[in-house]
């Protein structure tokens, strides 16, 4: 019967019913390390549901005493954080829909078709890759300052504020990421030839090729550079902090630090806002997981 | 169908890279023509003693996160892959932070760190301790930036170890299990050196990432008290938009930018030197 050869299998295992006190450890160990993790969040989220008064008495216990949902109608009114959130949200979508375009269609090229120098420009993104942040950013401010013809300025970039507190500049610098680009050709790269000599002799051309034929066949690679791009540009300070001035412009993660700033004992409505800054990318990652996983351990940078 | 691409990467990228080199050399505060001034800028920096301490910061910062973080995250990645039931649980726990904003993050750790009634001080005074201002200290701001810093990482390091330890070969550890080999003795003679790429990559990006440290001290600690916790990327950002000396700043980011391209290169050499004998 079964429990006779579930008998016979845990014999040949040597384990008879033991009590697996190894388990059990890591089991906790592994409970206490998540647990450690995820308070900071919980911590948040329950400081967000609290009074004032509660959060400012030293006897309080850690749960609200009353839970006050009103604190995010309320932090809605003290800072326009409905705005920050939408010109985040507005951002992102356009970096990740310019990104999965502009970035699959070079990588797609450096991948599948040989031209002059595609090597060159190959080992370029390469490069590109590898620069500093902080080396790059200053000069991006002053493109973006100078920018002719825009915002006031002459054709030499004098005379006006450039992108300063455009859209223009909230988007355009940092829409294509030469990660994409890499991480796009790898994908194309292991793509068979068949596929592609089929649609050829079928008189496609290059680019119904690339749309139709072999991007369709990347789906992977699409929603990952979709989901990082997303995730990066949701949580991107120093660019936006760096290029806008005016509250309507503001990022969600510029918003907060203005409000912290401004109004840094309000930690009910402060912890409201971050909740919401954090939420977003709290669900797409849940929800997307195996993808972030896969691009992250591609990238390993933030 | 790589233009589009490539000439945002010439103008967002390259020029910008050029550019910073040509400034470094320069004395520029926006509103006037750069003036060239030679090697003024990397002569100042000798004796900026505010600038010294930032780099002292940054490698502080980078050697405590860094090694900690990735002994903590190789430990729980050798946990998850014995085959847990809950697994993706932890993993999804473990990983969180990473994927939320670091701004959003630091600002939770400020409201911990409250000396008044944050939750760090909270839970010391259940214990009959007098918790102190934690990030307004000089001797306790640096560990607790720290702290965040490593709290943050980990889910990155684990992650990469995890899906190395996953590829890694079956029949090796069958084999030496038949030899007699023990679990500790596998783990240093078999796991380890199989998993020196992984170590390499988890190195050099947690090193880039730790060393642009700052949107965390920026919300923490503006760099204080007293400088206790000031970053180069934290100086070049004051030189650039607090004092408007962008050619100093660029001089900055290309100390930042060497550092980098020298701490990478001497990794490479250490652990490339090794890769034959695994």
């Amino acid at each position: 019967m079964a429990t006779a050869e579930l008998n016979k299998g845990e014999l040949l295992r040597g384990t008879h019913k033991p009590v697996n006190w190894g388990r059990i450890a890591l089991y906790a160990v592994l409970t206490l390390v998540s647990l450690l993790m995820v308070v900071p969040f919980v911590w948040m989220i329950l400081t967000s549901l609290k009074t004032p008064a509660e959060i400012a008495s030293p006897d309080a216990g850690l749960l609200p005493a009353h839970w006050e949902f009103s604190n995010y109608v309320e932090a809605f009114k003290a800072a326009p954080f409905a705005t920050y959130a939408r010109n985040s949200f507005i951002i992102a979508m356009s970096h990740t829909l310019i990104n999965v375009v502009v970035a699959s269609m070079a990588g797609y090229a450096l991948a599948r078709i040989k031209f002059r120098g595609s090597d060159l420009i190959f080992y370029c993104f390469v490069g590109a890759l590898m620069i500093p942040t902080y080396t790059k950013v200053l000069p991006e401010f002053l493109i973006v300052r100078f920018m002719p013809l825009a915002g006031g300025n002459d054709l030499f970039g004098q005379g006006g504020s450039g992108w300063l507190d455009t859209w223009w500049a909230l988007i355009v610098p940092g829409a294509v990421t030469p990660f994409a680009v890499f991480l796009f050709r790898q994908f194309y790269l292991d793509l068979p030839v068949e596929l592609e000599e089929a649609a050829r002799l079928d008189g496609l051309g290059e680019f119904r090729i690339y749309a139709q034929i072999m991007t369709p066949q990347v789906k992977p690679a699409l929603t990952t550079v979709a989901l990082l791009t997303f995730e990066s540009s949701w949580n991107n300070f120093l660019w936006p902090l760096l290029v806008t001035h005016t509250d309507s412009l503001r990022v969600i993660q510029v918003g907060l630090s203005v409000f912290k700033t401004e109004n840094g004992t309000q930690w009910h409505y402060l912890m409201a806002g971050t909740t919401l800054a954090t939420l977003p990318m709290v669900v797409l990652f849940l929800i997307g997981q195996r993808y972030f996983v896969q691009g992250f351990a591609t990238a390993g940078l933030k | 169908m790589v233009a589009p691409a490539l000439l945002h990467a010439a103008l967002w990228i390259g020029l910008p890279v050029v550019a910073s080199v040509a400034l470094a050399f320069t004395k520029y505060d926006v509103l006037s023509a750069p003036q060239f001034i030679g090697l003024d800028n990397f002569r100042e920096m000798l004796d900026d003693a505010v600038f010294r301490k930032s780099i002292w910061n940054t490698v502080v910062y980078t050697f405590f996160t860094v090694p900690v973080g990735m002994l903590l995250g190789l430990l729980l990645a050798m946990a998850l892959h014995t085959g847990l039931k809950a697994r993706g649980i932890f993993r999804t726990a473990v990983f969180l932070p990473q994927v939320t904003a670091t701004v959003a993050i630091a600002l939770v750790w400020l409201w911990i760190y409250n000396p008044g009634n944050g939750l760090f001080n909270s839970v010391l005074s259940i214990f009959g301790i007098h918790g102190p201002a934690w990030l307004l200290s000089t001797s306790w701001s640096m560990p607790s930036v720290i702290l965040v810093g490593i709290w943050q990482g980990i889910g990155m390091k684990m992650l990469i170890y995890l899906a190395a330890l996953q590829s890694l070969p079956k029949e090796l550890y069958e084999a030496a299990s038949v030899d007699g080999a023990s679990r500790v003795r596998q783990f240093f003679s078999l796991t380890l050196p199989l998993l020196k790429p992984a170590t390499f990559f988890v190195l050099i990006t947690s090193m880039i990432n730790a060393f642009q440290s700052f949107d965390q001290i920026y919300v923490l600690t503006d760099g204080g008290p007293a400088n206790s916790t000031t970053m180069m990327t934290f100086e070049i950002y004051k030189s650039a938009f607090r004092e408007f000396r962008v050619g100093y700043a660029c001089a900055q980011s290309l100390v930042l930018f060497a550092l980098l391209l020298a701490f990478t290169l001497v990794n490479r050499r250490m652990m490339g030197g090794t890769r034959g004998h695994s």
